[in-house]
């Protein structure tokens, strides 16, 4: 008798647990699209165009921050992408040899590095020595949080490449160059694609590597490599401790903007492969 | 070696490169401060910041909330989490399966602002209102109870958070280690009529190296958060027992200064060296969960 009582106790915590671990979920996507969707609707395209309002003085827009957010995602890919794959390919074909097994268990530890760290890091090496706040240091920053998760998706979908083709290749007189980006690139090319994707969206929603870096701008779209630039985490970041009521109602529409661009980015991703690292 | 090696060797050295760098920099960074006041930095709780006289800082405080909140997220992860993986795996019907996995694996990506409006927003009020209150009016004799919660920003808002957002990252890698187990040890645990309950106890018991590593990443995760945590958890220099009462974690402290930070001498390095404790604290802990759940899966 208590055996089954216990069971059933069992069964019954364990649902809870699973329902209390994704309730959360749907209440954040309803209550950014509760709260924001009304000031979409109020703000019309102005909201996505323009720029931030007065304090206590309507919506205006978060343009300036849109613009960055896909500018810095644009630059951090430009720097990180050729090194990130690169990585994963020396990786995969090196598996056993020393600096190839350490490579792969750095990419492991650098996915879990606090970001603000990164941030930090960048701010020393680029910030100060430029006097400045610029898109550079804040794409700088993403791409170093981006590397590791483009390599390892990289290595993996190599790996994942049958061996036969590989020595197929080999036995035709390819050289080794050939055989990775012209055989192997082209099969795993689907899971190199998804890392890549992947990490754009990583670094889309990234905050903490911008607070030092890219500066944030509200007012000024677009000034030059060198100088300060907005983003949308960064904005909300800021504009949620300001004490201005309308200010936190631009937060949640911009909520709602960066959720979209998530969601966009990463449902596809993830119903067109079994499992998803992040 | 083959010319394709010595071709991209320089490149997969750049990852290195910047590691290096990275532990470089934070260590000459935060020379100034240990020069100044050697190990005080991290045993002590005072943040005397002026322009002009003697400065002083001591991270203690941060350092604490950051273990605090960290520790209060595992407790509160560690039980969902295995539920979950327990739940999806073994009685979930397959039409739900996906979509309950592909709900975490969203949580575990979502932009980590967005956990943080919602959380200063919506959660905050919600613990304020419907938990620290009750507990703080019939429990306040009990030291962990016994800070009035007026705005609610505090370490328990910061650890219940933080555990919302780690939840699904340790529930994802217990869930692929106890798939992992062999199908015999669960025909064998019910051949010997043991219960849903039993059996399952002796399967989780087989993946406790996984379920530890998962822990720990789960805790180098969440000690690292920073806007999330910075926006619920007070900013307060703050060494107090009570799970109501604001506090500091390491990266929200460096989040919250280090804008103004140049204006004094010595606050630069000192946020440095909290950021290299964060760095050394997180790398022990990460590294850790990586080696027993490689041991493992070897195994």
């Amino acid at each position: 008798m208590l055996r089954k009582l216990k069971e059933k106790i069992f069964l019954f915590s364990i649902a809870i647990a699973t329902f209390l671990t994704i309730l959360p979920l749907f209440h954040i996507l309803f209550s950014v699209f509760a709260n924001g969707l009304p000031v979409l609707m109020k703000g019309e395209i102005e909201f996505l165009t323009g720029k931030l309002a007065p304090p206590d003085d309507g919506l205006g827009g978060i343009g300036p921050a849109i613009i960055g957010t896909f500018l810095l995602t644009f630059l951090a890919s430009l720097i990180g992408l050729p090194i990130a794959v690169l990585t994963g390919v020396f990786s995969a074909e090196y598996p056993k040899s020393l600096i190839g097994k350490s490579t792969k268990t750095l990419l492991l530890i650098m996915m879990e590095f606090p970001t603000i760290l990164v941030g930090l890091f960048v701010m020393n090496i680029l910030v100060l020595p430029m006097g400045s706040y610029s898109a550079l240091a804040g794409a700088l920053a993403l791409a170093i949080v981006m590397m590791p998760y483009v390599a390892v998706y990289t290595e993996q979908a190599l790996r994942e490449v049958p061996f036969i083709y590989k020595e197929g290749a080999f036995a035709l007189g390819l050289r080794r160059s050939k055989v990775v980006f012209r055989i192997m690139m082209g099969m795993a090319r689907k899971g190199v694609i998804t890392g890549i994707l992947i990490g754009m969206a990583k670094v889309a929603g990234e905050t903490a590597p911008l607070l030092f870096t890219a500066g944030g701008s509200s007012r000024i779209y677009f000034a030059g490599l060198d100088k300060p630039i907005g983003a949308i985490p960064l904005l909300i970041y800021q504009l949620v401790q300001q004490p201005y009521e309308n200010y936190h109602q631009i937060a949640w529409g911009a909520s709602l903007i960066l959720m979209l661009i998530f969601l966009a980015i990463f449902i596809p991703i993830r119903l067109s492969i079994k499992e998803v690292r992040l | 070696m083959d010319k394709f090696k010595i071709a991209l060797l320089p490149i997969a050295s750049t990852v290195f490169g910047i590691f290096i760098l990275m532990l470089v920099i934070y260590f000459s960074a935060s020379i100034p401060i240990f020069q100044k006041e050697g190990l005080a930095i991290y045993t002590t709780n005072v943040w005397n910041a002026v322009e002009e006289g003697e400065e002083f800082y001591g991270v203690l405080s941060a350092i604490y909330g950051s273990v605090y909140t960290s520790v209060i997220a595992i407790l509160i992860s560690l039980p969902l989490s295995i539920g979950f993986a327990v739940f999806v795996i073994d009685y979930t019907p397959k039409r739900l399966k996906e979509p309950l996995i592909i709900a975490t694996d969203i949580m575990a990506g979502l932009p980590t602002i967005l956990y943080g409006i919602w959380g200063a927003f919506v959660l905050v009020p919600l613990l304020r209102d419907y938990i620290m209150k009750p507990l703080y009016e019939h429990l306040s004799f009990i030291p962990l109870f016994s800070y009035p919660p007026i705005t609610g920003y505090s370490y328990f808002s910061a650890g219940v958070l933080l555990a919302i957002m780690v939840t699904p990252f340790a529930s994802s890698i217990i869930r692929e280690a106890y798939r992992m187990v062999p199908r015999v040890y669960r025909e064998g645990a019910y051949a010997l009529g043991l219960t849903r309950y039993e059996a399952t106890k002796i399967l989780l018991s087989y993946i406790k190296p996984a379920i530890l590593a998962g822990i720990l990443l789960a805790f180098g995760r969440a000690i690292g958060e920073t806007v999330a945590v910075s926006l619920v958890v007070g900013n307060t220099f703050n060494i107090h027992p009570s799970l109501f009462s604001p506090g500091y974690t390491i990266s929200s402290l460096i989040a919250n200064q280090f804008g103004n930070a140049f204006i004094y001498r010595y606050m630069p390095s000192a946020l440095f060296a909290s950021g290299l404790a964060l760095f050394i604290i997180g790398l022990i802990v990460n590294v850790s969960g990586l080696i027993i759940l490689g041991r493992w899966r070897y195994a």
